[in-house]
């Protein structure tokens, strides 16, 4: 099992002394994390990972995943789409099923905690019925909520302002809420089997698995198929880029099970790409974790064309291999990607298509934001510095009233 | 004035680690006019956040402007000529909060004053106002020696050399005098040093190349006790 001083070769000691340090402050706090799906998504993957080096820092962490039919994860799907601004029409009735499914999932929930941290908006109508189990209900958004549509907002905003804070992934995404909101980016675990250094025996054996050959420069995006992650827009912007210079796109899709769009929009994808010998599409499982990794490691560029998003943690991943970026300019992707420095950000298929052309025949300054990126990941959004973070957060909620506090 | 490697100091020097959580207040600037009305009427914390406190979160490894206000103008409103007037001023030049308030007011009336449109920003690139809680900690590192204090400040994390360098130059009242300097000064003299340590021009360096000259001028005014090739 990874511990935490593997940390310290990449972060350096001080920092897991650090860790230590304010672990120890907090002693054996109780600690829940609820979230919808223990695959498949950025919040289960990091949590997989946090949760257990949590435990390792001496708190008491336990991770809850609510069950729900298709319809819950349907109707969920759609607020989700909601807050990232997309009009949608939830009916009295699919309310009323958001509130029940929710209502059956905490009757099962009998712990008592110090800290309840519930990621997103599929588990946030829970609090209704186990506030008293805990002393700090803290909301979690890992959305982009920057313009959320009015009316699934204002059913959210009255469940999470029960909650005594929230937490967002930037600063855009905060509200008008009426308790404290804080900003916790989110981060990549560097040993992760997503993230590890791997052989050039090991990404051989998985392109080789996967059908893909290095005989041309290899572009790659990977994101769920979801249309807001833009994937015919790559497939635009590639054909665009063929036209001068011999390249080859990788489309590497997970599936998430509380995302029942995922079909339509690969079969949508399917088409774009027909008879282009050139485009690979790659359905992958969620837990491909070692064939990203490597097909990460295997391309020249990589791409993250999102028109939403709340992160972009396949961006942190690409920087933190090295890699030069192209992101579209929304949401975290602008925190992350500055152009000529650690990435590019684009605004259109043709923009992105610019962007591929001039780091394919500038290999050297690839290579160059490609260093620098790597170095900005390890400062910024590796999984240390977000647990630090959520000890941070537990101690400042336990001192409200201190805006600095002196330990 | 020869310094010994081994020379204790009187009092050891206690290095703190500084974590920042950023807290967003869900209001934002959409053009220079709202910024300007948001900048007379928030509160000074958030004033605070934006022109200090922001150097201890995400920063990309190349900024070329020293503050959000004027980093906001280049890439947002794509108005080089107000970040140059925003990049200008410096904080430190006040005695309050109050001051560097007025000041970035004074900054921005006078800019709109001339101009015949509202600059706007790109949709996506609005200005979204902070505010920070802070927790300071005691680390378990003490310098008893310069030797030993050189060998720490290339180890420690940027937040600390933000919480005894940068933001000590706003917490001590005294400008110029931070955590550092007046270890030095109080514990073995050393005038030239202190005052070159007091003479950098912080506002306009990373925390990073903070502290790259900060053992840059130790090394050149005690030589070998800080080695700056280790």
């Amino acid at each position: 099992m990874i511990g935490l001083n593997d940390y310290a070769p990449i972060v350096g000691q001080e920092v897991i002394d650090q860790l230590q340090r304010l672990a120890a402050l907090l002693g054996l706090r109780r600690f829940v994390h609820i979230n919808s799906t223990r695959t498949g998504g950025g919040v289960a993957e990091i949590l997989s990972r946090a949760v257990p080096l949590l435990e390792q820092l001496g708190l008491d962490v336990k991770w809850e995943v609510i069950n729900g039919d298709q319809e819950f994860f349907e109707i969920t799907k759609a607020m989700h789409n909601a807050l990232q601004g997309y009009k949608v029409d939830l009916s009295p009735a699919m309310l009323d099923h958001y509130r029940e499914i929710n209502r059956e999932n905490a009757r099962k929930f009998t712990w008592e905690s110090d800290f309840v941290l519930v990621h997103d908006p599929q588990p946030a109508y829970l609090i209704n019925f186990l506030r008293p189990q805990a002393k700090h209900w803290i909301w979690r958004c890992h959305i982009d909520a920057s313009r959320p549509e009015r009316r699934v907002w204002k059913f959210l905003q009255e469940i999470v302002s029960q909650y005594e804070a929230s937490v967002f992934s930037m600063s855009q995404f905060a509200q008008n809420l009426p308790h404290p909101q804080y900003l916790i980016r989110p981060s990549i675990d560097p040993l992760s089997e997503k993230n590890r250094d791997l052989s050039t025996a090991e990404i051989q054996e998985v392109l080789g698995r996967l059908g893909i050959e290095r005989d041309k420069p290899i572009i790659l995006q990977v994101s769920r198929f979801d249309s807001f992650k833009d994937p015919v827009g790559v497939i635009q912007a590639f054909r665009m880029v063929r036209r001068h210079t011999p390249c080859k796109l990788v489309l590497a899709g997970g599936e998430a099970i509380d995302d029942p769009e995922g079909p339509r929009i690969f079969a949508e994808v399917m088409e774009a790409a027909k008879d282009e010998p050139d485009i690979q599409i790659l359905l992958l499982p969620p837990d491909a974790h070692h064939e990203v990794n490597a097909l990460q490691r295997a391309s020249d560029i990589i791409v993250q064309k999102s028109t939403r998003e709340g992160f972009g943690l396949t961006v942190t991943e690409a920087m933190w291999k090295g890699k030069p970026v192209i992101g579209g300019a929304v949401g975290g992707i602008v925190l992350q990607l500055r152009d000529y420095n650690t990435g590019f950000l684009v605004h259109s298929p043709e923009g992105c298509a610019f962007r591929i052309r001039y780091l394919l025949h500038r290999p050297e300054m690839a290579r160059r934001m490609g260093r620098m990126a790597r170095e900005f990941v390890r400062h910024h959004f590796l999984i240390t510095r977000k647990i630090r973070d959520y000890l941070t957060l537990m101690i400042l909620r336990e001192n409200p009233t201190e805006r600095i506090m002196e330990l | 004035m020869k310094i010994s490697p081994d020379q204790p100091a009187k009092n050891p020097f206690s290095f703190r680690e500084c974590f920042l959580m950023p807290m967003p207040i869900g209001k934002k600037a959409l053009n220079l006019r709202e910024l300007l009305q948001a900048l007379r009427d928030l509160d000074e914390s958030v004033l605070y956040y934006h022109i200090f406190q922001s150097r201890l979160d995400i920063t990309q490894p190349a900024e070329e402007y020293p503050n959000e206000f004027a980093r906001w103008a280049a890439n947002a409103l794509q108005d080089v000529k107000l970040a140059e007037k925003l990049s200008s001023f410096d904080p430190f030049d006040y005695e309050n909060l109050t001051q560097v308030r007025q000041s970035v007011v004074d900054i921005l009336e006078e800019y709109l004053w001339d101009i015949q449109y509202i600059p706007w920003a790109r949709s996506g690139f609005e200005f979204h106002f902070c505010e920070a809680s802070t927790v300071v900690m005691r680390s378990h590192i003490r310098a008893h020696t310069l030797q030993v204090f050189c060998e720490t400040l290339r180890k420690v994390g940027l937040d600390s050399i933000y919480y005894h360098f940068f933001e000590a130059r706003w917490r001590l009242g005294v400008r110029n005098v931070d955590d550092f300097s007046y270890w030095i000064e109080t514990n073995f003299g050393l005038p030239e040093l202190v005052a070159a340590i007091r003479g950098i021009d912080i506002y306009f360096y990373s925390l990073k190349e903070i502290r790259d000259t900060l053992l840059g001028l130790i090394h050149q005014h005690l030589g070998e006790l800080c080695d700056r090739t280790q």
